[in-house]
């Protein structure tokens, strides 16, 4: 005995053959359907799958793999508890959701019963009004607008700017959504707690802060203050913070590392 | 030997055998009616499969399972935000659709004078019975959308979510939150008040300042290059036609790539 498989491949194939030709008369279907009823012969639906032919084959190949290469990772896994990779959306983080859910709606209704929205004039292309603003939330978009004196004038070209002030503006805008587009790419691993990762917390940090304070720019008026000094301070106190955030982090990791040690990484190793 | 053809599968006759209750033999019924017609087995597995999901034992909560001393709670919120602003939308949704109703896209003028859409907003908020509650609900729930969304990112940013399986998902929500962004910038202009204008003004400055085909995408997006009533028309139709429904597929979509990957919790 090898263990090999058991199977009789030629004298299956005649078999199929004879059942095949002799137009199976034990079982003929009256009704002139010529619908077959599935008998021992009839391929099942993975048989199917595995003699079919190009993509479709490599498809269900692909699978079996990558079932089986789970199948390996389960058993040769040594976690002593069920090895929680995410948490399940369905039912578990909607049903957690519900309460907070009902909450919040009933906020809403409460704000918007609350405070009313103000409603200016009607359109006049004759007069400015003193303030211009967009919505809160594209103050950040408007203060990249406003990056005029950063933007480099070259020597060579006899001290003119590369491109005008407002081009600079708009491109810092995509320059900031492509910056946020490629963390991904740059910070892998299982490190999840800011802590764990004190640099990629740090610039975590100064993003939020630099939207503060150019959103704050992009306000002038906001803050009593001269308009030089607001315009250094929207680009120091980022960086300044993000140091902060990153010593405080760094200070910290070590106490922390020991407790998430001997609680966590017992059970789940690192990468 | 019969004449009449033998049925293997005569339901009725089983139906009776079996002494079922009344309100078994209805479902029985019902169910046996739409499965000749529609052959509901042939999805049994996946109905099934739904079922046992539901029944699905609870597993060890992330503080339970790591020993946490249950410190992990007061992060729930923060989990939630994501749902919070697609709940938000929905709000928005619907409480835009009502407002639709009303409001008429028209005869923008830029004189001081207020135009067909500025007195719609005016009969809204001043003689249309709950207008100024319903007009209040849509810039609210726009607004903490908007937040929420803002929020949900730097949640997914500083507990490292978006990392390895996720990159896919991160890139879905920056193009969600511009959209979203769109939605209200374009809802902004609606109004078509003073500062409805003004913002148009920097739009379209914003997109002639786009080396080579600036010009192009003010006509496009603008339909000129001072705000007017051709400006007003593409903004309405961006709002209530363009992103509603591309935001809803991709919402859709993000929220199934989260639903197949699972929440990230920290570890």
């Amino acid at each position: 005995m090898t263990g090999d498989t058991p199977d009789e491949p030629t004298e299956s194939a005649t078999d199929r053959e004879r059942v095949a030709t002799d137009g199976g008369e034990d079982e003929v279907a009256a009704d002139g359907t010529g619908i077959v009823p599935p008998d021992d012969e009839t391929p099942t639906w993975s048989e199917r799958k595995q003699r079919s032919q190009g993509l479709s084959r490599l498809t269900y190949e692909y699978f079996e793999r990558s079932r089986r290469e789970d199948q390996d990772l389960r058993q040769q896994s040594s976690y002593v508890e069920r090895d929680v990779l995410a948490f399940p959306t369905w039912p578990h983080e909607l049903v957690r959701n519900l309460a907070l859910t009902s909450f919040f709606i009933g906020m809403i209704l409460l704000l918007s019963a609350a405070v009313p929205p103000h409603l200016p004039g009607p359109a006049d292309s004759g007069s400015t009004p003193a303030v211009i603003l967009p919505d809160w939330y594209l103050y950040w978009s408007f203060g990249l607008l406003k990056l005029g004196p950063l933007n480099p004038d070259l020597s060579l070209l006899g001290g003119q700017k590369l491109m005008a002030d407002r081009t600079y503006g708009v491109l810092a805008n995509l320059v900031v959504v492509g910056a946020i587009a490629v963390v991904p790419f740059l910070n892998k691993g299982s490190a999840r707690r800011p802590v764990e990762q004190p640099f990629w917390a740090g610039v975590g940090v100064m993003g939020v802060v630099f939207a503060f304070t150019i959103a704050v720019l992009s306000v002038k008026n906001l803050v009593p203050m001269d308009s030089h000094l607001l315009f250094d301070l929207t680009f120091l106190a980022p960086i300044v913070c993000g140091i902060i955030a990153y010593s405080v982090l760094r200070a910290m990791r070590e106490g922390y590392m020991f407790d998430l040690n001997r609680r966590y990484y017992r059970l789940r190793p690192p990468k | 030997m019969s004449i009449e053809r033998k049925d293997e599968h005569d339901h009725d006759a089983w139906m009776e055998e079996r002494d079922l209750t009344a309100l078994e033999s209805m479902y029985l019924s019902v169910l046996i009616w739409f499965d000749k017609r529609l052959r509901i087995v042939d999805y049994l597995e996946l109905l099934e499969d739904l079922y046992y999901k539901v029944n699905m034992q609870m597993p060890k909560s992330h503080t339970e399972q790591y020993n946490l001393d249950n410190k992990f709670w007061y992060w729930y919120p923060l989990y939630a935000l994501g749902s919070f602003s697609t709940i938000a939308y929905v709000v928005a949704a619907i409480s835009g659709a009502l407002l639709g109703f009303y409001y008429a896209p028209a005869a923008a003028a830029a004189d001081g004078t207020p135009s067909v859409a500025y007195e719609s907003i005016l009969f809204i908020m001043g003689d249309l019975n709950l207008g100024l509650f319903l007009r209040s609900l849509h810039r609210w729930s726009a607004q903490i959308m908007v937040a929420a969304v803002f929020l949900h990112m730097l949640r997914v940013y500083f507990t490292g979510a978006y990392k390895e399986p996720r990159e896919l998902n991160w890139i879905i929500g920056i193009v969600l939150i511009s959209l979203t962004m769109v939605f209200g910038y374009s809802g902004y202009l609606l109004p078509w008040s003073q500062l409805s204008f003004w913002a148009g003004q920097i739009g379209v400055e914003m997109s002639l300042s786009i080396p080579l085909i600036g010009e192009y995408v003010a006509q496009l997006l603008f339909g000129g290059f001072t705000p007017s009533q051709a400006t007003l028309v593409r903004m309405y139709i961006l709002h209530v036609f363009l992103l509603p429904f591309v935001v809803t597929t991709l919402i859709a979509i993000h929220i199934g790539i989260v639903w197949m990957q699972g929440i990230a919790e920290p570890h």
